[in-house]
């Protein structure tokens, strides 16, 4: 159907639909939001101006609820979009990107049209958005929700995703169909499990089956056209423990990230956490073995059509240097990875403590490639190579070892320091053949001082040294909040200690908002480095740019 | 509760049985082209983006030798270019990698397709959409070539003379379209120079740890140069009709020693001719294509 005419068809249905259930006292809500960057070339950087000067990315949500029927749209205007937005296959125009009915009864919730959803924690199947990557896996076509009894949950769905934007949402090739089970054994069969129903523990268990179909047209091999996930999962809670695990196995699903092998997929992930007041430890291990599940085996990028979701175990920094210099980005293919952390609060009153307390945390994560054995000349199985479950290999691709301690003095002073020390694999993280693995050091200073009430500054210190890749970064930030409607904020990163004197390089942004209620404005003017934007362990590539970007957000 | 189980038992079953193929031993051993090849057949061009330090091309570029074989058994059916660019992937790396495989038309093209963003390796089939985008990552080039391959051809391609005189490096050629079906729009004729069997560093995922960057990796049929620059030439400023014979001639001097990209053997060189649409919904589409070999 052409884009018009499904758009118009939509909005038909839509507003039709709008109408019949107005007169039970429906409610409308939504919420709009823009980016915009008006470019100019910077040699220096490499910024490019594109022949458009102007990119603009926009969407806007308009849900519609009545009882128990609900249904929404979401209009996207990408005109053109922004330079390395998105992550995969391009959007471009303006039309629908998502458009949705759903209607509850009797336990049952029906939805069509598009949707997101997460088996348990998405080894065999998590649809989702990530607009701040440009990642959107929406699914299109039917799920069933059913809860039949006190603890069971059901859930079945087959549809095509979303895989680019073209005056409307593109579906790709694949048909991806699920169906997962989860059972709450405290809940529904709470006579088996007195005492922890007593305490309040709880223990769930589930299960999952997602598999997809595209046709094989390949002359050359033999292809599996519908190739199967199966996925357990146990999860139990107390007040103070959560220990949660999930397997995964695949089919063989040659494709063209793992190489075309037909060897089967698998994952393990567990993760163990212990909380009292003022103390928190978690522990976390996970496997990821020929992981990539795509709807299309061909797929252009890793970032489209992705059925599934591979968690990353590393710390996601939110500071500066670390979180754009040396981010992680989970290794699909391959990786044994593992990760600690304690937190512990000193308690106020105490000579290290003071009046409000002291918070130290330590955290530690590494990962590895898999210990694995190529298998030569393979041209009868195709199974590309063995491996040992969850033993990990001789490549380090990451480690973090980082300590911070946050401190509140009084009422006007309150101060954090990190340190962080990073091992990382740049060549195959970011995918920089032949470059050296990175050792850093990392020293962050972040504070908050309060004038008073209203007015505060926010300001953080960082350095990175290191003698590969492109040397010793600095970054100051500082960021004047005068609440409820104004900020202003500053920040230069500083590649100061490049190897070559003329490519010492300044990333200056200033950056002033305005809050309204619900509306927020905001713009900016500076440099942007060239580098990758993570987001829970997925990267994009963020080309370099220079100029001024608008950023408007509005709910009602 | 009984229900229950069983259409949840019933739900499982039919998931478990619909939702897997198993397979044993991949290699299509009988596979053959669908439709032997009978009088003119529409060419694909299978131009396949890649780059040097780039480890997980050499798959890529073994799947593009493997639907070679397969198809140009009797003729040329598949004409494979390899393209180097995106400078993560391709920019030279001292001590080994200090070649530069980069053209300015090969830099446009990933500019085109966004290929810095898309990522290596990537693959153009005709740089027709297959499964609503053109460029394909390698684990479709099989299914995208035999969809298009069988299409019945618009028009014929070929190289009606060529001359290489190697005392001066100069190629005198001119090329000739045979329009068989009426064409709407304008299309491009573009000539590439390339080169076969070009060894120098490659890096390979496939190899363990160590063994990686490969010093003497056979690079096929590389893209050396545009002779006609990165989008070619107007050949049909606006249709043609079925009969109408359309030629241009091209006088070209080979990149001297010392140049970027100058080719290391002659003998090893190829034109590569292609029409494209240039306007309207199959815009870019490579119509027909065809390859003549310094040394047939």
């Amino acid at each position: 159907m052409h884009p018009r005419i499904r758009l118009a068809t939509t909005l038909s249905a839509f507003i039709a639909a709008l109408g019949l259930f107005a007169q039970d006292g429906g409610q409308i809500h939504g919420n709009f939001s823009t980016d915009g960057q008006l470019y100019q070339a910077d040699d220096q950087i490499g910024a490019i101006k594109p022949p458009a000067d102007f990119g603009l990315n926009a969407w806007s949500n308009l849900n519609y609820r009545s009882g128990n029927f609900q249904a929404g749209v979401r209009f996207e205007t990408y005109l053109p979009a922004l330079l390395g937005y998105p992550a995969g296959s391009p959007y471009k125009g303006t039309g629908l990107g998502y458009r949705y009915a759903t209607y509850t009864a009797n336990d049952l919730e029906v939805t069509v049209g598009n949707f997101y959803e997460q088996f348990g924690q998405g080894l065999a199947f998590r649809s989702y958005e990530e607009r701040s990557l440009g990642v959107d896996n929406a699914m299109d076509g039917v799920r069933l929700k059913f809860n039949p009894d006190t603890g069971i949950y059901l859930k079945a769905f087959i549809g095509k995703q979303r895989f680019a934007f073209d005056n409307g949402f593109v579906d790709g090739t694949g048909i991806v169909r699920g169906i997962d089970g989860e059972v709450s054994l405290t809940e529904a069969f709470p006579h088996l499990f007195p005492k922890w129903v007593e305490k309040g523990h709880f223990l769930t268990v589930g299960g999952s089956f997602v598999s997809k179909f595209q046709a094989d047209l390949d002359p050359l091999l033999e292809l599996p056209e519908n190739v199967g996930t199966w996925a357990a999962r146990a999860n139990y809670t107390t007040a103070k423990w959560n220990l949660y695990s999930e397997y995964a196995y695949k089919i063989n699903d040659p494709n063209g990230s793992n190489h075309f092998i037909y060897k089967p997929g698998q994952a393990l992930m567990a993760n163990a956490t212990y909380s009292v007041r003022g103390l928190g430890i978690s522990a976390g291990a996970h496997t990821y073995d020929n992981m990539v599940f795509q709807s299309d085996r061909g797929a252009p990028s890793p970032f489209d059509l992705n059925i599934n979701f591979l968690p990353t175990l590393t710390t996601q920094s939110t500071y500066n240097l670390p979180a754009t210099l040396y981010p992680y980005a989970t290794q699909p293919n391959g990786e044994v990875a593992y990760q600690g952390e304690i937190f512990y609060k000193i308690k106020r009153g105490s000579k290290l403590g003071g009046k409000y307390g002291t918070k130290l945390t330590l955290n530690w994560s590494g990962s590895w490639s898999l210990d694995s054995t190529a298998i030569p000349n393979d041209t009868i199985h195709y199974l590309g190579y063995t491996t040992k479950f969850f033993a990990r290999g001789n490549r380090q691709y990451y480690s973090d070892i980082n300590a911070e301690v946050r401190h509140k003095f009084n009422d006007k002073w309150e101060l954090a320091f990190t340190y962080m020390n990073l091992v990382y694999d740049i060549a195959t993280i970011q995918g920089h053949p032949g470059l050296p693995v990175v050792y850093a050091n990392v020293y962050i200073l972040d504070g908050i001082y309060s004038f008073n009430e209203k007015t505060s500054l926010h300001f953080e210190l960082q350095q990175l040294s290191t003698k590969q890749d492109q040397g010793d970064w600095a970054t100051g930030l500082a960021e004047l909040t005068f609440s409820p409607h104004w900020f202003v904020a500053a920040l230069d990163q500083f590649n100061y200690g490049g190897p070559v004197t003329t490519e010492q390089i300044q990333y200056p942004i200033g950056t002033f908002g305005y809050i309204r209620g619900g509306s927020r404005f905001s713009f900016s003017y500076g440099r942007q480095r060239a580098g990758i934007f993570c987001v829970g362990g997925v990267c994009r590539v963020v080309p370099a740019a220079n100029g001024l970007t608008a950023s408007i957000t509005t709910t009602f | 509760m009984k229900n229950m189980r069983t259409l949840i038992t019933f739900l499982l079953a039919l998931a478990l049985l619909s939702g897997c193929d198993i397979i044993d031993m991949p290699q299509n051993d009988n596979a053959h082209p669908v439709n032997p090849v009978t009088g003119l057949t529409r060419r694909v061009l299978l131009e396949d983006c890649t780059g040097a330090r780039c480890p997980n091309c050499p798959t890529a570029a073994d799947l593009a030798e493997s639907i070679q074989n397969f198809y140009n058994t009797n003729e040329e059916r598949v004409i494979v270019v390899d393209i180097n660019m995106v400078a993560q992937f391709s920019a030279p790396l001292a001590p080994d990698y200090t070649t530069d495989f980069r053209t300015p038309a090969g830099d446009e093209y990933a500019t085109h397709y966004n290929l810095s963003v898309i990522g290596l390796p990537s693959g153009l089939i005709n740089r027709m959409p297959y499964g609503g985008v053109v460029p394909q990552g390698a684990g479709s080039w099989s299914s995208a070539v035999a969809a298009v391959i069988d299409l019945p051809p618009d028009m014929d391609v070929w190289f009606d003379s060529f001359n290489f005189n190697s005392a001066t490096n100069v190629v005198t050629t001119t090329v000739k379209v045979a329009v068989i079906n009426a064409i709407n729009g304008p299309h491009n004729l573009t000539v590439y120079l390339t080169e076969d069997h070009v060894i120098d560093w490659q890096e390979d995922v496939r190899l363990p740890l160590g063994q990686q960057n490969v010093p003497d990796y056979d690079h096929r049929h590389v893209l050396r140069d545009n002779l006609n620059g990165t989008w070619g030439d107007v050949i049909i400023p606006t249709s043609a009709q079925p009969g109408d014979t359309l030629s241009e001639s091209f006088t070209y001097t080979l990149p001297p020693a010392g140049a970027i990209n100058h080719v290391i053997n002659t003998a090893n060189c190829s034109l590569v001719a292609y029409v494209y649409s240039t306007s309207g919904a199959d815009a870019d589409e490579v119509k027909q294509v065809a390859e003549r070999k310094f040394v047939p």
